[in-house]
């Protein structure tokens, strides 16, 4: 389907932002959004394409509204949600 | 029983179809419907259309870099080249393919 | 200030679930803490510099990386299996007539294990959406102009395989060994935002 995520060829997004020396993370709970999901991954509760899946399905404005590893934070909590995986539906 | 042949060589022209497939899909809109040339075969895989919809046993297929020109996508005046990655079953082979 | 508000909320956000997941124990403390070692203390740009400057000053090295990344690799003792999953690493060549860059238009594809997390501006919509129809008013915001005569091939990341490019090696620089050669890599380089 063609959904936000798919952006090439488009126009309107602006001049980049370049930051000099820019960290691997921003910050710490960036990183263990990094952690969770390659986590996830590994244990085998998702696969990456299920959470690529689960980040294309956010709505278009939440998707654009969002940062980069919020945006993986919603997949990772939609994809534990319907997974089931703490038990509590 | 050897590996599956790949269905496209390098150097072959194929289009990429022009279809919207309900769910997640590897297929930028932009290359939807347009030629390019096989720039190599890269191994197999299995189609993340498959894996992203749970399926227990995705289909295993062939991964192709495919080059764009510019001019193909876009029109205008770009003389640059964009390849993609794509997986067999997104490709048929062009009409205009006499190779 | 309502940003700090902001990422401080989602900050407990993040806490809570990760003490959800490891009391449910579907992940461990210990398997987070070495996930987030590997990635800071392992993979980095200065991987590809030196698989870079080895490629630079060793020929057989350069081809054997060229044909088959995964299996040369190992010569500088690196491998792609550090991220997530293992993935298929392509490098490709910046020659004289020749200008690579990388690019994933659908979400954020880098050889993270290898290089680390990518930049921002890489998976900005920004980019994604620019780089693959114009390369040259973006390669320009970097300050990176090249010759009318330079063909451009910008590729696009969509499946199994991982990119980096190989700068060409700057001119005037015969003398120089290899770790002085590694430090002449930038992370732009390596994705083909910079020449070197």
């Amino acid at each position: 389907m063609s959904r936000v995520n798919d952006v090439g060829g488009q126009s309107g997004f602006g001049p980049l932002e370049i930051e000099a020396d820019e960290p691997p993370f921003h910050a710490d709970w960036e990183a263990r959004v990094y952690a969770l999901n390659t986590a996830l991954v590994r244990s085998g509760v998702y696969t990456l394409d299920e959470f690529r899946d689960a980040v294309e399905r956010m709505a278009p404005a939440e998707y654009l509204a969002a940062s980069y590893y919020e945006r993986w934070l919603h997949a990772i909590e939609t994809l534990v949600a319907e997974r089931k995986v703490l038990g509590d539906g | 029983m050897g590996e599956p042949q790949a269905a496209f060589a390098a150097g072959q022209r194929v289009r990429v179809r022009a279809v919207d497939p309900v769910g997640h899909t590897r297929v930028p809109r932009y290359i939807r419907g347009h030629t390019g040339r096989v720039v190599e075969a890269q191994g197999r895989w299995p189609l993340a259309d498959d894996r992203a919809a749970g399926a227990a046993e995705p289909r295993v297929e062939t991964v192709y870099t495919v080059a764009f020109p510019a001019r193909e996508l876009w029109g205008g005046d770009g003389a640059h080249e964009v390849t993609v990655d794509l997986w067999e079953s997104y490709l048929d082979r062009a009409a205009e393919d006499r190779a | 200030m309502s940003g700090e508000h902001a990422s401080s909320t989602v900050a407990v956000r993040v806490r809570r679930l990760e003490e959800r997941l490891i009391e449910a124990g579907v992940v461990g403390d210990d398997q987070l803490d070495a996930i987030l070692t590997g990635v800071l203390n392992g993979a980095s740009p200065v991987n590809g510099a030196r698989i870079v400057a080895r490629a630079w000053t060793d020929a057989g090295f350069r081809e054997r990386l060229l044909a088959d990344a995964n299996a040369a690799l190992p010569e500088v003792g690196l491998s792609m299996a550090g991220g997530i999953q293992e993935q298929r690493l392509k490098v490709v060549e910046n020659t004289a007539e020749q200008h690579n860059v990388l690019v994933c238009t659908l979400c954020s594809c880098y050889p993270i294990g290898l290089l680390g997390p990518s930049p921002s501006w890489y998976k900005s919509e920004a980019y994604r959406s620019r780089v693959v129809r114009d390369p040259r008013s973006v390669l320009a915001e970097f300050g990176l102009t090249l010759g009318d005569g330079v063909r451009i091939t910008v590729w696009d990341s969509s499946a199994e395989s991982r990119y980096m490019v190989l700068p060409r090696r700057p001119d005037g620089t015969d003398d120089l060994g290899e770790e002085a050669l590694a430090r002449l890599v930038t992370r732009e380089g390596l994705i083909g935002t910079a020449a070197v």
